[in-house]
């Protein structure tokens, strides 16, 4: 897996859904994410639609009664784009950390500057 | 992306991993096992570890109750996807998590009663201990089930393996 940023999945909010939905589940409802997340329901329509619209997150709808129920999980372009994501988001809290650590601050190390 | 929540930046944000555990922890706890959940398990292993009784004393075969430990597991499996909004896959022995060992030990658990119950009903005549031994066996399966879930909330709050 290459550690590298992702622009779609850069913003918070689709951090959030892509990171909730690669953490191991299969299928996510709706209620669900939106909770976990700690987002409105119109963030995360609006949000899972650009996700959905670039293939990251397959959508599935239905009902129970007359309630209607919607379902996320990733597609395998979609994992693979936060797997990589959260490596590189993960190295950066590494090397930031490590400069702290070292009192370095002011050289701040390679990974910082790879912005997405 | 031009929205507001969409456009916040987290180049520089060392909170945002940080972030994704606690709200990959608030999902986890979505799959605290309601009351009705445990009832059901404990039901359906009932059933299981009843399949010996009924074999000796009333000639039933192994079909009907493999037949109703389903028709408990299926809607179980069903409302609890449905009270948790969470589907999780199916996981074999071999699958890796938290939970494996606990895997194993249900199968374990679920063959040694079994066969302890068959032993002490047709050998020994000792009824009252084949009782003893599924009533002991429905309460480790349950507790077991108690385990996997937690191997199963644990992977969650990991992230899958992924960060």
């Amino acid at each position: 897996m290459t550690a590298k940023p992702d622009p779609l999945i850069h913003p918070i909010t689709r951090l959030s859904i892509c990171g909730l939905l690669a953490a191991g589940a299969d299928w996510v409802e709706f209620a669900a994410l939106r909770d976990a997340a700690g987002i409105s329901d119109s963030v995360l329509s609006k949000q899972s639609r650009v996700l959905e619209d670039a293939g990251y997150v397959e959508v599935r709808k239905g009902a129970v009664g007359r309630r209607p129920r919607t379902w996320f999980r990733l597609t395998a372009a979609g994992r693979q784009a936060v797997q990589g994501h959260l490596a590189w988001l993960a190295q950066l809290e590494e090397a930031v950390t490590a400069s702290a650590r070292d009192g370095r601050l002011a050289d701040p190390p390679d990974v910082l500057n790879r912005r997405g | 992306m031009g929205d507001v929540a969409g456009d916040q930046d987290v180049t520089g944000d060392q909170a945002a991993l940080e972030r994704l555990r606690v709200q990959r922890s608030r999902l986890a706890d979505r799959l605290r096992p309601p009351w009705w959940y445990l009832t059901g398990i404990a039901v359906m292993y009932a059933l299981v570890f009843g399949f010996p009784f009924a074999s000796r004393f009333l000639g039933v075969g192994i079909w009907p109750f493999f037949v109703a430990a389903l028709v408990v597991a299926v809607p179980l499996q069903w409302g609890w996807t449905r009270a948790t909004g969470i589907k999780m896959g199916f996981r074999n022995l071999s699958s890796p998590g938290p939970g494996r060992l606990a895997r194993y030990a249900v199968v374990v658990v679920t063959l040694g009663a079994i066969a302890a119950e068959h032993f002490l009903i047709d050998r020994g005549g000792l009824l009252a201990a084949a009782i003893a031994v599924a009533a002991l066996a429905v309460a480790a399966e349950v507790a077991l089930q108690q385990v996997l879930l937690r191997g199963i909330r644990q992977e969650l709050r990991d992230g899958g393996g992924v960060a």
